[in-house]
């Protein structure tokens, strides 16, 4: 892209018409739960937009987020949002090496202070001083107390740098955390999963491009749009749910017939996420597709749930049958409520 | 749609989600035609079942007008039996369809041209003349 280009002029540059990107624009909308008659003017303002610059650490991680991120097969959206945006800093992907990319990230803060996005991947250990991950020396804690103050915001991308993940499961030898246990004084948005989806990292990323600010959280920094409801919500199993059919075991023949996951642990019910309308894979299915139940992966502390991911929510030897009568008999009206604010994505609709 | 499977609001019954879904039509195209407005609604963000969405488009019918579009994938317009309202299908490069709308409008904002590809496109004209004959836009 060249200085001072708008987006729409290298997209224009390319070939791309304005009609192709109102037609990204109505897609966008429709995945961020915005009202259609949005999407002229989210077209209009990515055109007019500048590229924006995120600067992505990667902290105490197994680089699942960005590989999940990067793996992405859909090319209108892949292509897109990185046209949208200016990826700084990034060790992985980035040639620099060493002093070269240190060097790459402080002339990036310094370019484009007060206006990017700090993009963190990875928990942040804090005990002893921060040491047992660092990166040129550094650790993880520092770098970042160092670089938020001057960040627009900061996407908190994946379960780790949300809450803490697997490095924070018991009994947390490193001390680890999320972001927001470090920084409370700068809007953080957390994108949670292991992985987290890449539609809804897209979804954010086009919003705060298209409108200059972030998009409605839940109470947990999560995107609304698409932490609005739970698995469960949005299952295509939950009718069996409502009646009461569950699968006992994995190869029984309620599992055959595609009943409930509810008693072989699925945490369906307590997970926001929208695995169940956007799937994974570019639309091919979700784990409770693929016949096991959601392990609650975007969901804080989810590796230390009590009973373990085989263990039923309504306890540990199995259902609770009332819980579950009480749940069934009021499941159509709650899910109907819930189902409002649910989106789809339709594969070969 | 068959992906779909599951009417989260089946205790209102198909007919009756059909019928609000209508008379949100016709006050968009009630809209429309007092003051020029329209709207759309998008599908995808409705839990509408299979049958539902089939019944919308049984109770709409087809129009005299059917666009299909190249941009970034496959986009279908198709004018409904009722003039102004329109079914959008927008698919991705994999197939897979990432908006379902019905639109209310005189003519869908995906069909029309926009003053920036015009432009791009006068000048592309003049590159083709191979003379000046062809006026920059103004």
């Amino acid at each position: 892209m060249e200085s001072g280009e708008t987006v729409g002029d290298m997209l224009a540059r390319r070939g791309f018409s304005r009609r192709g990107l109102l037609k990204f624009a109505i897609a966008m909308t429709s995945s961020l739960a915005l009202p259609p008659s949005l999407a002229p003017v989210m077209a209009e303002n990515l055109a007019m937009a500048r590229r924006q610059s995120v600067i992505w650490l990667s902290f105490q991680e197994c680089t699942g987020c960005l590989e999940t991120l990067l793996r992405t097969e859909n090319p209108t959206i892949a292509g897109l949002i990185f046209d949208f945006i200016s990826l700084d800093y990034q060790e992985a992907l980035m040639a620099a090496s060493g002093s070269a990319a240190e060097l790459t990230l402080r002339q990036a803060v310094a370019a484009n202070a007060g206006k990017y996005l700090l993009a963190i991947d990875g928990s942040v250990p804090v005990k002893d001083g921060g040491v047992y991950s660092l990166t040129g020396g550094r650790a993880n804690v520092d770098m970042l107390q160092e670089f938020a103050p001057d960040a627009a915001a900061i996407l908190a991308i994946g379960t780790c740098a949300a809450y803490g993940g697997i490095p924070k499961a018991f009994p947390n030898p490193t001390g680890a955390v999320g972001v927001e246990d470090v920084i409370s004084d700068q809007p953080i948005v957390n994108i949670p999963g292991c992985p987290p989806i890449p539609e809804v990292l897209s979804g954010v990323l086009v919003y705060f491009v298209s409108f200059g600010r972030l998009p409605e959280l839940d109470d947990r920094k999560r995107p609304l749009a698409y932490f609005g409801t739970t698995i469960h919500d949005q299952c295509y199993r939950k009718p069996f749910y409502d009646q009461g059919k569950f699968a006992k075991s994995f190869d029984d023949e309620g599992a055959r017939l595609g009943w409930c996951l509810f008693e072989l642990g699925c945490k369906g019910p307590t997970t926001h996420n929208a695995c169940a309308s956007l799937k994974w894979n570019d639309g091919t299915s979700f784990p409770i597709e693929s016949g096991h139940g959601c392990l609650g992966c975007s969901e804080p502390d989810f590796w230390d749930q009590e009973g373990g991911f085989y263990t039923s929510l309504a306890g540990g030897t199995g259902p609770s049958w009332r819980g579950a009568e009480i749940a069934a008999a009021s499941g159509v009206a709650l899910g109907a409520v819930a189902a409002i604010a649910a989106r789809r994505k339709v594969p070969g609709a | 749609m068959a992906a779909l499977g599951v009417n989260k609001f089946d205790f209102l019954g198909d007919d009756g989600l059909v019928d609000a879904l209508l008379m949100e039509v016709a006050d968009l195209l009630r809209t429309l035609i007092a003051d020029g407005r329209g709207g759309s609604i998008d599908l995808l963000g409705l839990p509408l079942s299979a049958a539902c969405l089939a019944e919308v488009e049984a109770r709409l019918g087809d129009g005299e007008i059917c666009a299909r579009l190249n941009v970034s994938g496959e986009s279908v317009v198709r004018e409904t039996s009722i003039a102004g309202v329109w079914r959008v299908r927008h698919a991705d490069e994999a197939g897979n369809v990432v908006a379902l709308l019905i639109e209310v409008a005189a003519v869908p904002e995906i069909l029309k041209a926009s003053r920036v590809d015009m432009e791009r496109g006068l000048r592309r004209l003049r590159e083709v003349t191979n003379f000046s004959l062809v006026r920059p836009a103004r």
